[in-house]
């Protein structure tokens, strides 16, 4: 994956989180993709979520795709798809289960 | 209205018969007219209508998409009072329960608080003056995050917490009876916590995986020991498995008693280990005050490892 940014440009690897995989109060960055790793207290930033759970935790941005959205925070982002059966949204308003929020 | 949220069918048996043994009974006897409504969270064709007499069930929809929706709903209903009931609480004295309703004479007192886990009441044994609540802002009742700038140290209040303080600020009263509940309650904690994991991805990390998980988060640990307890009242009063896995093993749904020894044996942490014993001990006082109220003569299961009991008496 390739990054440009306005001072520099570096390419970073690419970090693929797999079936399997449990993570537990792990930050993980812009170059993450999830591929099915359920992560519990974990914060998202930027990275996409292809498939996979999280439970609880904050999703900073990126794009959640598909998977599941369990009881966490959704700070910013893009919400594509998946299954939101809970979570909070970043004015610490609870959305129910399908009620992903309006930003995401 | 007595109700409570639920996911588990053989979890609620255990509430149902509890709450219409004691508190229907004991309600009906203040004059009041008493029905029971059980929201069916999760598993909704697991709950037999002739498993649950005299009790309607609700089931999620608009305005009460989950569990935690419900609380607001359920104060729409035409009905004076609503005592919200948590799934794995279980009043024992119903007598005790419904004397403390004189208190409703005082128009300050907005709810009967008879179980707290934290500072605020919530909703695990709650009794609400329901026009009180009502009068609430929308979603006054809803779980919500405060000072999610300061992440992780941020302020996560459970459901009914946000409703106490507000109904604090309008000069009302909750009154707090949780200091008589350990002769009169039991209750038991992340009972459905660990369900709910288990079959939303427990399979997906491992047995073993999961197994260290709840070796080194307590609240796990602890609903995992509490299901076992659980477990064996149900099989003496309802004579078949408690939180079966799909081929209908006993708990395999949660952590089988064989299981969880194994896993309290790998737990080294002194503190971790100093925490649960007091909390298991609580538990197996709550598991035996509801057997005996149950009428189970069957022992309880000893789950706390040879090598802890070796530590403790050294």
């Amino acid at each position: 994956m390739v990054v440009f940014s306005e001072f520099e440009s570096k390419e970073i690897s690419l970090r693929v989180l797999g079936s399997g995989q449990f993570f537990q109060k792990e930050t993980f960055g812009p170059e993450t993709v999830n591929r099915g790793a359920v992560l519990m207290e974990c914060e998202w930033h930027g990275g996409v979520f292809e498939s996979g759970i999280m439970m609880g935790g904050i999703f900073r941005g990126g794009q959640f795709r598909d998977g599941s959205f369990w009881g966490g925070v959704f700070w910013e982002g893009e919400w594509l798809g998946g299954v939101w059966e809970c979570g909070f949204d970043r004015n610490g308003r609870y959305h129910p289960r399908t009620d992903h929020p309006p930003f995401a | 209205m007595i109700t409570g949220p639920h996911r588990y069918a053989d979890l609620a048996r255990i509430w149902h018969r509890i709450v219409h043994t004691e508190l229907v009974p004991a309600f009906r006897s203040l004059g009041w007219k008493v029905r029971v409504v059980i929201f069916r969270d999760a598993n909704q064709d697991r709950f037999a209508q002739s498993d649950f007499p005299q009790t309607s069930f609700q089931d999620p929809g608009p305005g009460a998409r989950d569990f935690v929706e419900f609380y607001d709903a359920a104060l729409q209903t035409d009905c004076d009072f609503i005592f919200f009931l948590d799934a794995d609480v279980f009043v024992l004295n119903g007598t005790w329960a419904a004397s403390f309703t004189r208190h409703f004479d005082n128009p300050d007192v907005a709810a009967l608080s008879y179980l707290r886990r934290g500072k605020l009441p919530g909703v695990f044994a709650l009794l609400c003056r329901a026009k009180y609540f009502r009068a609430l802002p929308d979603r006054a009742m809803m779980a919500s995050y405060e000072d999610l700038q300061k992440w992780p140290d941020s302020l996560n209040r459970g459901p009914g917490e946000r409703a106490a303080l507000m109904l604090e600020k309008a000069g009302k009263r909750i009154l707090d009876f949780n200091d008589e509940a350990p002769q009169r309650i039991s209750d038991f904690h992340g009972t459905t916590v660990i369900r709910v994991s288990r079959e939303t991805f427990a399979g997906v990390i491992g047995e073993e995986a999961f197994e260290t998980l709840i070796a080194n988060k307590r609240y796990f640990a602890m609903g995992a020991y509490d299901n076992v307890l659980l477990g064996w009242l149900y099989r003496a009063v309802f004579e078949g498995p408690f939180a079966p896995d799909a081929d209908g093993g006993e708990l395999g749904g949660s952590l089988t008693a064989e299981a969880l020894r194994r896993v309290l044996a790998r737990i080294e942490r002194p503190e971790l280990r100093a925490a649960l014993s007091e909390y298991f001990a609580r538990s197996d006082r709550s598991a035996e005050r509801l057997a005996r109220y149950l009428g189970v003569r069957a022992p309880r299961p000893v789950l706390t490892p040879d090598c802890w009991r070796a530590a403790n008496a050294s």
